[in-house]
């Protein structure tokens, strides 16, 4: 294949990750806007998220080798399965919040994120312990039609990727921008005391964001069983290292950044592992982490500079 | 001024701790509807806790505080908000990443499923024109200044019965400091119950009916606006005594 | 012996004689238990022992969240592996002909080939060496940190604690990546193989963790451990101290990692086997999840939990799961004889991070807050209030000495977003004046105490004590030079005691470095002593006060004694030139009035003082000469009654009189 084919192909690989990423680092920067926490746990519900949707298609009758599905029955599986599982994994955001972080919320220094390390220790044994250790087949029920765009292809699965994913950034930016609640997130993140002067209730503010931001993981839990067709505990650990370090090249706590972090990690990725080998990728993105968090903690488009301690 | 109305906020014997720090040591004062009363005071005084306390933020250990006689010291602050307490904090506290616009909105969280936004912005608007013609821009770019106005024009959104300004003189030029009390008194003439706290004696007492000064956390002089200004009690007060 | 003479020994006998203790228990426990099975996870178990030590300097001492700890267990394992496996075979040359002088190399003959270099490099250097190249890295991996807050540090340390066993698992020429390394050579002692029985090593690991225990305890008493404390409860107060937080920063990161290279190598000497999975983002939460669980800072207690944890690992679990199963037997669950409890292990991690981060972030075992090794005449010095004012370092100013400038500060400038803070403030202070700095809020008088003490940079403008430069000097420089200060709100050490607190504030007076402090050679001790003597001086400046509180955490204080040891803390630093911000806010009268005394005598001892006060009775009544400020701009300057009836100064407080409506 020509180089450029090559490069043609791997952007539009990468670019489907980086979707991916973008969700999943949308929540996660979503909450550290509020609460200015690091949040672990929030990969492993990202994680958790796709066991959550393997049971809820099997309760559909839905298996790895089952029939696959056609026309609205498709739809109507994913909408139904879209559904549930961000539903699930929103409320589970929300326990977490509730029972673990809530009491430690007023601590300073790094007592709650070592309790958020604690739920996500905890949430990757539960779901070790639930399905075993091996990887678990996920349906493949998105068709494996593709198309060429010029050199190179592109999948079903990476333009259904590409359109519900823009449809959910849209869906939040729309909620955030134009909503009164989500002006209230925006106010809560910018200055908490002026908007529980202006009887915002920040506490539930904390929570709805807190759901919001799971969600998301969960529709980017079932993007990954979808695309790589697997799921297990560990997957938490490795996507969500690149998810993090999308939202804090991006600039954490900014909404476009995340978006923008992460589809430049997808690219990374993509185009890191076809040129310079894929066991390096690892190694350049955490280069990337910590270069960024040395150097321009801001990252690319956020506005609050961690200070010092 | 015609006499004052009934007794809006009735703040009685109030003790609060910050930390350890017993702040304010048993304050008392009344706020009529129609007036404008000030709360003086030097660095330390207490002033900035009396405004937390009203607002709900801080809780007092003792006394009580009643709101149109209803006692408030135990409501969350929404709950204070929505029965017509509106805040102009310390520092302005506008909302940087958000246009003048949406700040405006967020003024007007506790009433936002009541109609009205119209009639109220517009009001507004007409107190402010320079919000007016930056709508769209973001709070954060704005001047000292203008940051000034928009808080004050944020809390006028939900039509408060008591607005409660803290310090509104500080960090601003002196020219500006005058406009703002300009405002504050027009605001009055419309009918709006104005509780301002602030160091700057000689202006607030030049706005405000009546007014009470606070030192180390206790009210050591309180009267008519026009009498506490000429009192040499009041140098006193702040700079020691001769 | 009763408990009544047990406590009436001295801390360092008692200290030994548990240690003794200690020691034999370890040293017969082999012995006693008669299983190799159990000598064998004690063995282990020290390796983990040893990583917690490490990680608790860095952790629990300086405050440092460090995810990636076992980085460091990773560099001392692979260390050792290569060097005395048979992983790396360069070609010979006569570079390696000293080391094989000495027993560390041998050369290979294979015809048809050139020759290589086999290593074997003896296990007793590499340790050296391990610690040695492990701090190395600890100050590499460190140093991108040093300006980081808590969370985003302990990101950053995560990310080199990746990078580690990721480029273990992919640089296949130097450490056989996945698969690992292998037949790496045991130790040797005086002909003595020790081979795969798990005795000497469990005595080599016993002797390993006395040396850390015995390396933490030391460094945690000295001041070293002091500084590192104090950056870890206000790391702005510890450099407004005299701590230079770089230095020691870097310096808990070398030698938490040195530790952890020991560990390392020991480790991997008794597996004979290095593979990157041992080296993974889990093995650093055990590590936090062991010092956490014994508390941050507490040795005891860390060493208690790691062990706990480690045979939790290696036996407890096994033999839970034995009864479960039996239990299953009985009441004929499939389910229950199918568990295996180990693979909970990390389950059992997470709910202990979470539990102690919500209902005990002390710790199991907390560290005591305990006064220092007192001599007995320390202990019974308590001087009481109206003693004569002394301090055995300070000098009075001579009645004929002509006035000298101390202070003199030109054309000062800083703004913040635009507003000046400070606007081209001049001013000079006398050596042995008390001059008082007053204005409205917001006028900048914090600001001029926090750029004369090098908390902020200024914009332009000079500072200059006695004649020299000091504008551009770092916080800790400046109290070297003789400069001191307290903080509006009180920054203490709030979980050091009283007398740690007022050590920590002789920091810049002291010597001692980490190699003093762990060996502790005559006149490191000296320097000790001298240094409590120095702080019980000064504690009895305040009457009995502060003397009967001495090694009560700061936290537990009244206001007013807080207030009294940041002042005493300052004092400590030996100051020239004291700035005393707000001192007496939230006093009442009568300690207002004592407070007003102490200053009065401070100042009799030759100390110059510059005090931000706003209960302008005293100000008036004590100063020398008074400055007013507003807005940032110096608007007047000279004796008190000059400026309480100048028209600006009441302007400046009361608000210009309003235009005519």
């Amino acid at each position: 294949m020509h180089t450029l084919d090559v490069l043609l192909q791997q952007v539009v690989n990468g670019l489907a990750l980086g979707m991916m990423y973008a969700l999943l680092a949308l929540g996660f920067t979503m909450v550290y806007g509020i609460i200015e926490l690091i949040n672990f746990a929030h990969f492993s519900v990202f994680m958790t998220g796709t066991f959550v949707g393997l049971m809820v298609l099997n309760l559909m009758g839905v298996t790895a080798v089952s029939a696959s599905l056609q026309g609205p029955a498709l739809v109507g599986t994913l909408i139904a399965l879209f559904l549930a599982t961000m539903t699930a994994t929103g409320v589970l955001g929300v326990l977490i919040e509730r029972l673990c972080l809530r009491p430690v919320r007023h601590v300073s220094g790094t007592a709650p994120m070592i309790t958020t390390i604690g739920v996500a220790f905890i949430l990757i044994n539960v779901m070790l312990l639930t399905w075993g250790p091996q990887a678990q087949r996920f349906p493949q029920l998105l068709p494996n039609w593709r198309w060429g765009v010029g050199g190179a292809e592109i999948t079903f699965k990476q333009g259904v990727l590409f359109v519900v994913g823009l449809l959910l950034m849209l869906g939040l930016w729309h909620l955030v921008r134009r909503t009164t609640l989500g002006k209230a997130m925006r106010a809560t993140a910018q200055d908490a005391d002026a908007a529980r002067m202006m009887g915002i209730d920040v506490d539930r503010v904390v929570v709805v964001t807190f759901f919001l931001g799971s969600a998301l993981a969960g529709a980017g839990s079932l993007f990954f069983g979808l695309y790589y067709g697997f799921t297990g505990y560990y997957i938490g650990y490795t996507t969500g290292l690149r998810a993090f370090t999308s939202a804090v090249l991006g600039g954490i706590g900014s909404i476009p950044g995340a978006v923008l972090g992460g589809l430049l990690i997808g690219l990374t990725q993509s185009l890191g592992g076809q040129f310079l080998g894929v066991k390096w990728t690892d190694v350049i993105i955490f280069s990337i982490l910590i270069i960024v968090m040395v150097l321009r903690p801001n990252g690319l488009l956020g506005t609050r500079t961690p200070q010092r301690a | 001024m015609s006499a004052p109305g009934p007794l809006l906020l009735d703040f009685r014997g109030v003790h609060t701790y910050y930390g350890p720090l017993h702040v304010l040591k048993g304050v008392s004062y009344e706020i009529y509807e129609g007036e404008i009363v000030s709360l003086l005071g030097g660095n330390a005084s207490g002033k900035s806790t009396t405004m937390k306390t009203v607002l709900g933020l801080v809780r007092p250990t003792e006394g009580t505080i009643r709101f149109r006689g209803e006692p408030i010291h135990a409501l969350r602050t929404s709950e204070i908000v929505k029965r017509g307490i509106a805040p102009v904090p310390e520092g302005r506290r506008v909302f940087p990443r958000m246009t003048i616009v949406e700040n405006l909105e967020m003024g007007r969280y506790t009433r936002r499923s009541e109609p009205g936004w119209d009639a109220d912005v517009d009001r507004v608007f007409g107190l402010f024109p320079v919000l007016k013609e930056r709508r769209h821009q973001l709070a954060g770019t704005m001047s000292g200044g203008e940051q000034q106005m928009l808080a004050i024009a944020r809390a006028l959104m939900t039509n408060p019965r008591l607005l409660c300004m803290d310090e509104p003189s500080m960090g601003l030029a002196p020219r500006l400091v005058e406009d703002v009390f300009d405002i504050i008194r027009a605001i009055n003439g419309q009918g709006t119950t104005i509780f301002v706290i602030e160091q700057n004696v000689n202006m607030a007492l030049s706005v405000a009916h009546r007014g009470y000064v606070l030192q180390m956390g206790e009210v050591v002089l309180s009267g008519a606006a026009a009498e506490l200004l000429e009192s040499p009690l009041i140098q006193k007060a702040y700079l020691g005594s001769a | 012996m009763d408990l009544a003479r047990w406590r009436a020994l001295p801390l360092a006998r008692r200290r030994q004689i548990f240690a003794v203790v200690l020691l034999a228990v370890g040293a017969a426990f082999p012995f006693l238990t008669g299983n190799a099975g159990n000598v064998d996870a004690a063995a282990n178990a020290f390796t983990y022992v040893l990583l917690a030590l490490g990680l608790n300097i860095v952790v629990g001492f300086a405050g440092l969240l460090d995810l990636g700890y076992a980085a460091f267990f990773a560099i001392g394992a692979y260390g050792y592996g290569i060097a005395a496996s048979g992983q790396l075979k360069p070609e010979w040359s006569s570079v390696w002909d000293l080391f094989a002088y000495t027993g560390q190399v041998s050369r290979l003959v294979v015809p048809g080939q050139p020759d290589t270099v086999q290593f074997h490099f003896a296990f007793w250097p590499m340790l050296a060496v391990a610690a040695i190249v492990c701090a190395v890295f600890g100050v590499l991996f460190g140093a991108p940190t040093l300006r980081l807050r808590g969370d985003y540090l302990a990101i950053v340390t995560l990310g080199f604690g990746e990078i580690v066993p990721v480029v273990a698992r992919n640089w296949d020429g130097l450490t056989n990546g996945a698969q690992g390394l292998g037949g790496i050579r045991t130790p040797r002692l005086f002909g003595y193989d020790f081979g795969f029985s798990p005795y000497p090593y469990y005595f080599l690991g016993l002797g390993l963790v006395a040396v850390a225990v015995w390396l933490s305890i030391r460094l945690q008493e000295s001041r070293v451990g002091r500084a590192w404390m104090a950056i870890r409860e206000d790391e702005l107060a510890a450099g407004a101290m005299g701590v230079n937080h770089v230095h020691y920063k870097l310096l808990a990161f070398a030698m938490g990692a040195a530790v952890g290279g020991l560990g390392g190598t020991f480790y991997v000497a008794k597996l004979t086997t290095a593979t990157p999975d041992m080296f993974t983002f889990p093995v650093s939460v055990m590590v936090l999840v062991m010092v956490v669980l014994g508390g941050m800072g507490s040795i005891r207690g860390v060493v208690v939990a790691a062990l706990f944890l480690a045979f939790l690992q290696s036996v407890i679990l096994q033999e839970l799961t034995g009864w479960v199963h039996a239990l299953g037997r009985l009441v004929g669950s499939a389910f229950l004889q199918r568990i295996e409890l180990i693979t909970s292990l990390e389950l059992i991690f997470g709910v202990i991070l979470v539990l102690m981060m919500i209902f005990r972030r002390e710790g199991i075992w907390p560290a005591v807050r305990r006064v220092s090794a007192l001599s007995p005449e320390q202990q019974a010095a308590a001087p009481s209030r109206g003693a004569a004012v002394q301090l055995s370092w300070s000098q009075a100013a001579r009645a004929d000495a002509a006035p000298r400038t101390l202070l003199e500060i030109e054309s000062l400038s800083k703004q913040f977003g635009g507003v000046a803070a400070a606007d081209r403030i001049s001013l000079t202070v006398r050596a042995g004046e008390l001059v008082s700095v007053i204005g409205p809020n917001g006028s900048g008088k914090t600001t001029l105490f926090n750029l004369i003490t090098g908390l902020i940079a200024r914009d332009s403008g000079s500072i200059r004590l006695e004649g020299q430069e000091i504008g551009a000097l770092p916080a800790h420089a400046i109290v070297a030079r003789g400069v001191a200060r307290t903080f509006q709100n009180i920054r203490l050490f709030n979980n050091l005691s009283v007398l740690e607190n007022l050590l920590v504030g002789e920091h810049a007076r002291l010597q001692a470095g980490a190699l003093g402090a762990v060996l502790r050679p005559p006149r490191v001790r000296a320097e000790e002593r001298a240094a409590v003597d120095r702080a019980l001086e000064v504690l009895g400046l305040f009457g009995n006060r502060l003397l009967p509180r001495l090694d009560h955490p700061a936290y537990g204080l009244s206001y007013a004694n807080r207030r009294r040891t940041e002042i005493a803390r300052a004092i400590m630093t030996q100051p020239k030139l004291l700035l005393l911000d707000e001192p007496a806010a939230g006093m009442n009268p009568a300690e207002t009035l004592e407070l007003m005394d102490l200053v009065r005598a401070l100042r009799g001892l030759g100390i110059t003082i510059v005090l931000i006060e706003h209960k302008l009775d005293i100000v008036m009544d004590m100063s020398d000469r008074v400055i007013v400020l507003d807005h940032g701009v110096k608007i007047a300057e000279g004796a008190p009654v000059e400026v309480r009836n100048d028209e600006r100064v009441i302007e400046a407080y009361l608000g210009r009189r309003r235009r005519a409506a």
